[in-house]
Protein backbone atom coordinates (compact mmCIF):
# COMPACT_ATOMS: atom_id res chain seq x y z
CA UNK A 1 0.00 0.00 0.00
CA UNK A 2 0.79 3.63 -0.35
CA UNK A 3 0.28 3.99 3.43
CA UNK A 4 3.01 2.24 4.38
CA UNK A 5 5.52 4.18 2.11
CA UNK A 6 4.10 7.54 3.32
CA UNK A 7 4.54 6.87 6.80
CA UNK A 8 8.22 5.20 6.32
CA UNK A 9 9.15 8.20 4.01
CA UNK A 10 7.48 11.20 6.10
CA UNK A 11 9.00 9.13 9.63
CA UNK A 12 12.77 9.47 7.36
CA UNK A 13 12.03 13.72 6.86
CA UNK A 14 11.04 14.30 10.31
CA UNK A 15 13.97 12.45 11.68
CA UNK A 16 16.30 14.38 9.23
CA UNK A 17 14.76 17.66 10.53
CA UNK A 18 15.30 16.39 14.30
CA UNK A 19 18.60 16.08 13.04
CA UNK A 20 19.57 19.12 11.56
CA UNK A 21 18.15 20.82 14.24
CA UNK A 22 19.73 18.54 17.11
CA UNK A 23 22.89 19.40 14.85
CA UNK A 24 22.42 22.78 15.03
CA UNK A 25 22.49 22.88 18.87
CA UNK A 26 25.52 21.14 19.58
CA UNK A 27 27.92 21.10 16.43
CA UNK A 28 29.52 24.55 16.97
CA UNK A 29 31.68 26.01 19.27
CA UNK A 30 29.66 27.38 21.35
CA UNK A 31 27.17 24.87 22.37
CA UNK A 32 24.02 26.72 23.27
CA UNK A 33 20.94 24.63 23.19
CA UNK A 34 18.64 28.07 21.58
CA UNK A 35 18.15 26.74 18.63
CA UNK A 36 15.86 23.97 20.25
CA UNK A 37 13.21 26.40 20.26
CA UNK A 38 12.35 25.83 16.60
CA UNK A 39 11.51 22.66 17.35
CA UNK A 40 8.77 23.57 19.81
CA UNK A 41 7.54 26.47 17.63
CA UNK A 42 6.73 23.57 14.95
CA UNK A 43 5.27 21.40 17.68
CA UNK A 44 2.88 24.27 18.82
CA UNK A 45 2.30 25.93 15.29
CA UNK A 46 -0.55 22.95 14.65
CA UNK A 47 -2.77 23.49 17.25
CA UNK A 48 -4.45 26.67 17.23
CA UNK A 49 -5.61 25.67 13.97
CA UNK A 50 -7.13 22.15 15.39
CA UNK A 51 -8.40 23.45 18.71
CA UNK A 52 -10.14 26.43 16.42
CA UNK A 53 -11.20 24.28 13.91
CA UNK A 54 -12.71 22.15 16.96
CA UNK A 55 -14.53 25.41 18.85
CA UNK A 56 -15.80 26.42 15.80
CA UNK A 57 -19.09 24.84 13.97
CA UNK A 58 -18.09 25.49 10.32
CA UNK A 59 -21.60 24.13 8.40
CA UNK A 60 -23.17 27.63 10.72
CA UNK A 61 -23.83 30.16 7.71
CA UNK A 62 -26.27 31.93 10.85
CA UNK A 63 -23.83 31.97 13.35
CA UNK A 64 -21.07 34.68 12.21
CA UNK A 65 -18.66 34.42 15.51
CA UNK A 66 -17.72 30.68 14.74
CA UNK A 67 -15.56 31.82 11.99
CA UNK A 68 -13.98 34.58 13.93
CA UNK A 69 -12.51 31.74 16.06
CA UNK A 70 -11.02 30.08 12.87
CA UNK A 71 -9.71 32.69 11.56
CA UNK A 72 -8.07 33.22 14.89
CA UNK A 73 -6.65 30.28 14.73
CA UNK A 74 -4.71 30.64 10.99
CA UNK A 75 -3.62 33.64 12.31
CA UNK A 76 -2.07 32.38 14.92
CA UNK A 77 -0.84 29.61 12.69
CA UNK A 78 0.57 32.03 10.27
CA UNK A 79 2.50 33.91 13.80
CA UNK A 80 4.00 30.12 14.79
CA UNK A 81 5.19 29.45 11.09
CA UNK A 82 7.27 33.15 10.62
CA UNK A 83 8.48 32.68 14.06
CA UNK A 84 9.99 29.48 13.48
CA UNK A 85 11.99 31.57 10.70
CA UNK A 86 12.26 34.85 12.72
CA UNK A 87 13.81 33.52 15.96
CA UNK A 88 17.01 31.79 14.74
CA UNK A 89 17.43 34.97 12.45
CA UNK A 90 17.37 37.47 15.27
CA UNK A 91 19.34 35.07 17.53
CA UNK A 92 21.82 34.89 14.60
CA UNK A 93 21.56 38.93 14.45
CA UNK A 94 22.35 39.86 17.64
CA UNK A 95 25.60 36.66 17.58
CA UNK A 96 24.01 34.52 19.97
CA UNK A 97 24.61 31.72 17.60
CA UNK A 98 26.46 31.31 14.60
CA UNK A 99 24.72 31.84 10.71
CA UNK A 100 25.09 28.16 10.00
CA UNK A 101 23.01 26.85 13.20
CA UNK A 102 20.71 29.43 12.50
CA UNK A 103 20.30 28.48 8.87
CA UNK A 104 20.46 24.24 9.76
CA UNK A 105 17.50 25.17 12.31
CA UNK A 106 15.64 26.90 9.86
CA UNK A 107 15.91 23.75 7.51
CA UNK A 108 15.12 21.00 9.76
CA UNK A 109 12.55 23.52 11.53
CA UNK A 110 10.57 24.00 8.37
CA UNK A 111 11.34 19.88 7.56
CA UNK A 112 9.57 18.81 11.27
CA UNK A 113 6.67 21.08 10.39
CA UNK A 114 6.36 19.77 7.19
CA UNK A 115 5.86 16.35 8.20
CA UNK A 116 3.27 17.47 10.81
CA UNK A 117 1.71 18.79 8.10
CA UNK A 118 1.71 16.19 5.63
CA UNK A 119 0.91 13.92 7.81
CA UNK A 120 -2.19 15.00 8.86
CA UNK A 121 -3.18 16.09 4.86
CA UNK A 122 -3.13 12.02 4.13
CA UNK A 123 -4.56 10.46 6.98
CA UNK A 124 -7.14 13.33 7.59
CA UNK A 125 -9.46 11.75 4.47
CA UNK A 126 -9.90 8.73 6.02
CA UNK A 127 -11.91 10.73 8.67
CA UNK A 128 -14.34 12.20 6.49
CA UNK A 129 -16.02 8.55 5.70
CA UNK B 1 -26.38 43.38 -6.86
CA UNK B 2 -24.48 43.93 -9.96
CA UNK B 3 -26.55 47.03 -11.09
CA UNK B 4 -26.23 48.83 -7.67
CA UNK B 5 -22.26 48.57 -8.92
CA UNK B 6 -20.57 51.80 -8.56
CA UNK B 7 -17.34 51.57 -10.63
CA UNK B 8 -16.90 50.38 -14.03
CA UNK B 9 -14.37 47.77 -13.02
CA UNK B 10 -16.07 44.82 -11.39
CA UNK B 11 -14.35 43.53 -8.48
CA UNK B 12 -12.34 40.34 -9.55
CA UNK B 13 -13.54 36.73 -8.79
CA UNK B 14 -11.08 35.68 -7.26
CA UNK B 15 -11.35 38.09 -4.47
CA UNK B 16 -14.43 36.83 -3.35
CA UNK B 17 -13.31 33.09 -3.13
CA UNK B 18 -12.94 31.15 0.16
CA UNK B 19 -9.55 30.08 -0.70
CA UNK B 20 -8.19 33.81 -1.25
CA UNK B 21 -9.48 34.92 2.39
CA UNK B 22 -7.88 32.00 3.96
CA UNK B 23 -4.80 32.66 2.16
CA UNK B 24 -5.17 36.73 3.59
CA UNK B 25 -5.92 35.40 7.31
CA UNK B 26 -2.45 33.53 7.25
CA UNK B 27 -0.68 36.22 5.47
CA UNK B 28 -1.88 38.77 8.10
CA UNK B 29 -0.68 36.47 10.71
CA UNK B 30 2.37 36.09 9.23
CA UNK B 31 3.14 39.59 8.61
CA UNK B 32 2.04 40.44 12.47
CA UNK B 33 4.58 37.72 13.03
CA UNK B 34 7.50 39.18 10.68
CA UNK B 35 6.57 43.17 12.74
CA UNK B 36 6.82 41.38 16.87
CA UNK B 37 10.02 39.60 16.21
CA UNK B 38 11.30 42.62 14.74
CA UNK B 39 10.73 44.50 17.95
CA UNK B 40 11.91 41.54 20.28
CA UNK B 41 15.19 41.65 17.38
CA UNK B 42 15.91 45.41 17.92
CA UNK B 43 15.66 44.74 22.02
CA UNK B 44 17.88 41.90 21.62
CA UNK B 45 20.41 43.50 19.56
CA UNK B 46 20.50 46.34 21.71
CA UNK B 47 21.53 44.08 25.06
CA UNK B 48 23.99 41.99 22.85
CA UNK B 49 27.79 41.80 21.95
CA UNK B 50 26.63 43.11 18.35
CA UNK B 51 25.87 46.79 19.79
CA UNK B 52 29.48 48.80 19.65
CA UNK B 53 28.07 51.78 20.06
CA UNK B 54 30.62 53.62 22.58
CA UNK B 55 28.12 56.02 24.91
CA UNK B 56 26.29 52.79 24.65
CA UNK B 57 22.44 53.20 23.50
CA UNK B 58 20.35 50.66 24.52
CA UNK B 59 16.45 50.52 23.56
CA UNK B 60 14.50 51.79 26.78
CA UNK B 61 10.94 51.45 27.56
CA UNK B 62 10.33 54.67 24.84
CA UNK B 63 10.98 52.19 22.49
CA UNK B 64 8.38 50.01 23.41
CA UNK B 65 5.69 52.20 23.30
CA UNK B 66 4.53 52.51 19.54
CA UNK B 67 4.85 48.67 19.24
CA UNK B 68 2.07 48.25 21.91
CA UNK B 69 0.31 51.14 20.15
CA UNK B 70 -0.09 49.53 17.38
CA UNK B 71 -0.72 45.74 18.40
CA UNK B 72 -3.64 47.35 20.70
CA UNK B 73 -5.05 49.24 17.62
CA UNK B 74 -4.71 46.10 15.74
CA UNK B 75 -6.54 43.94 18.13
CA UNK B 76 -9.16 46.79 18.82
CA UNK B 77 -10.04 46.95 15.03
CA UNK B 78 -10.19 43.67 14.51
CA UNK B 79 -12.42 42.60 17.45
CA UNK B 80 -15.13 44.73 15.89
CA UNK B 81 -17.98 42.80 14.19
CA UNK B 82 -17.80 44.17 10.42
CA UNK B 83 -21.24 43.67 9.83
CA UNK B 84 -22.48 46.23 12.56
CA UNK B 85 -20.53 48.81 10.32
CA UNK B 86 -23.01 49.37 8.21
CA UNK B 87 -26.00 48.50 10.47
CA UNK B 88 -28.58 51.38 10.35
CA UNK B 89 -29.75 52.64 13.91
CA UNK B 90 -33.48 51.78 13.04
CA UNK B 91 -32.83 48.18 12.49
CA UNK B 92 -30.96 48.11 15.24
CA UNK B 93 -34.28 49.14 17.31
CA UNK B 94 -32.21 52.71 18.01
CA UNK B 95 -29.16 50.73 19.90
CA UNK B 96 -26.79 53.25 18.17
CA UNK B 97 -25.01 50.21 17.28
CA UNK B 98 -23.73 51.68 14.05
CA UNK B 99 -22.13 54.64 15.90
CA UNK B 100 -20.42 52.84 18.57
CA UNK B 101 -18.72 49.91 16.29
CA UNK B 102 -17.34 53.61 14.21
CA UNK B 103 -16.21 54.99 17.25
CA UNK B 104 -14.48 51.98 18.36
CA UNK B 105 -13.27 51.24 15.01
CA UNK B 106 -12.04 55.08 15.50
CA UNK B 107 -9.93 54.39 18.71
CA UNK B 108 -8.48 51.57 17.15
CA UNK B 109 -7.60 53.74 13.29
CA UNK B 110 -5.81 56.34 16.13
CA UNK B 111 -3.53 53.89 18.13
CA UNK B 112 -2.42 51.92 14.87
CA UNK B 113 -1.74 55.41 13.32
CA UNK B 114 -0.77 56.92 16.77
CA UNK B 115 2.01 53.62 16.79
CA UNK B 116 3.42 54.28 13.46
CA UNK B 117 3.61 57.97 13.60
CA UNK B 118 5.50 57.30 17.52
CA UNK B 119 8.09 55.09 15.93
CA UNK B 120 8.84 57.90 13.31
CA UNK B 121 9.15 60.10 15.87
CA UNK B 122 11.48 57.50 17.85
CA UNK B 123 13.72 57.12 14.96
CA UNK B 124 13.66 61.01 14.40
CA UNK B 125 14.48 62.38 17.77
CA UNK B 126 16.53 59.62 19.27
CA UNK B 127 18.26 58.22 16.76
CA UNK B 128 19.03 60.71 13.80
CA UNK B 129 18.90 64.72 15.29
CA UNK B 130 21.84 62.34 17.94
CA UNK B 131 23.46 61.59 14.68
CA UNK B 132 24.11 57.93 15.13
CA UNK B 133 25.65 56.23 12.59
CA UNK B 134 24.07 53.12 11.39
CA UNK B 135 24.51 49.53 13.10
CA UNK B 136 23.01 51.82 16.07
CA UNK B 137 20.20 53.41 13.87
CA UNK B 138 18.80 49.87 13.42
CA UNK B 139 17.37 50.29 16.60
CA UNK B 140 15.19 53.05 15.75
CA UNK B 141 14.74 52.04 11.64
CA UNK B 142 13.55 47.81 12.84
CA UNK B 143 11.03 50.04 15.07
CA UNK B 144 9.61 51.90 12.02
CA UNK B 145 9.93 48.63 9.81
CA UNK B 146 8.11 46.96 12.91
CA UNK B 147 5.29 49.02 13.22
CA UNK B 148 4.66 49.59 9.55
CA UNK B 149 4.33 45.37 9.20
CA UNK B 150 1.70 45.42 12.40
CA UNK B 151 -0.07 48.31 10.01
CA UNK B 152 0.05 46.05 6.89
CA UNK B 153 -0.84 43.02 8.86
CA UNK B 154 -4.07 44.16 10.52
CA UNK B 155 -4.63 46.21 6.37
CA UNK B 156 -4.66 42.74 5.48
CA UNK B 157 -6.97 40.93 8.03
CA UNK B 158 -9.54 43.98 7.39
CA UNK B 159 -10.11 42.75 4.16
CA UNK B 160 -9.74 39.14 3.83
CA UNK B 161 -12.42 39.56 6.84
CA UNK B 162 -14.24 41.71 4.81
CA UNK B 163 -14.18 39.26 1.75
CA UNK B 164 -15.55 37.13 4.14
CA UNK B 165 -18.96 39.04 4.18
CA UNK B 166 -19.17 38.83 0.91
CA UNK B 167 -18.30 35.19 0.46
CA UNK B 168 -20.95 34.54 3.01
CA UNK B 169 -23.94 36.70 1.76
CA UNK B 170 -23.40 35.14 -1.52
CA UNK B 171 -23.96 31.68 -0.43
CA UNK B 172 -26.88 32.50 1.54
CA UNK B 173 -28.80 34.08 -0.94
Amino acid sequence: MAGIKTIIGLSFVLAIGFLLVILSATLFTNKNYLTLLVVATYVVAPLPNWICGRAANPDDFMESSGSGVIDLGRFLTGFFVVMGVALPTLLWHSAQIVGAAAAMSVVGGLLIYGTIISFTMFFQEEQEF
Amino acid sequence: MSTHRLFRFPKPAWMNNANTRTFGVYTAGALFSLGFYILIDIANWSKSAMNASDPAVHITFVDWIPGICSALGMLVINSIDKSRLSADSFSYSGNGVAWKARLVLFLGFALLAGGLAGSVVVLVLKYVVTDYTWPTMWLGAGNVVANALVMLSSAVLWVAQNMEDEYTYNLAL
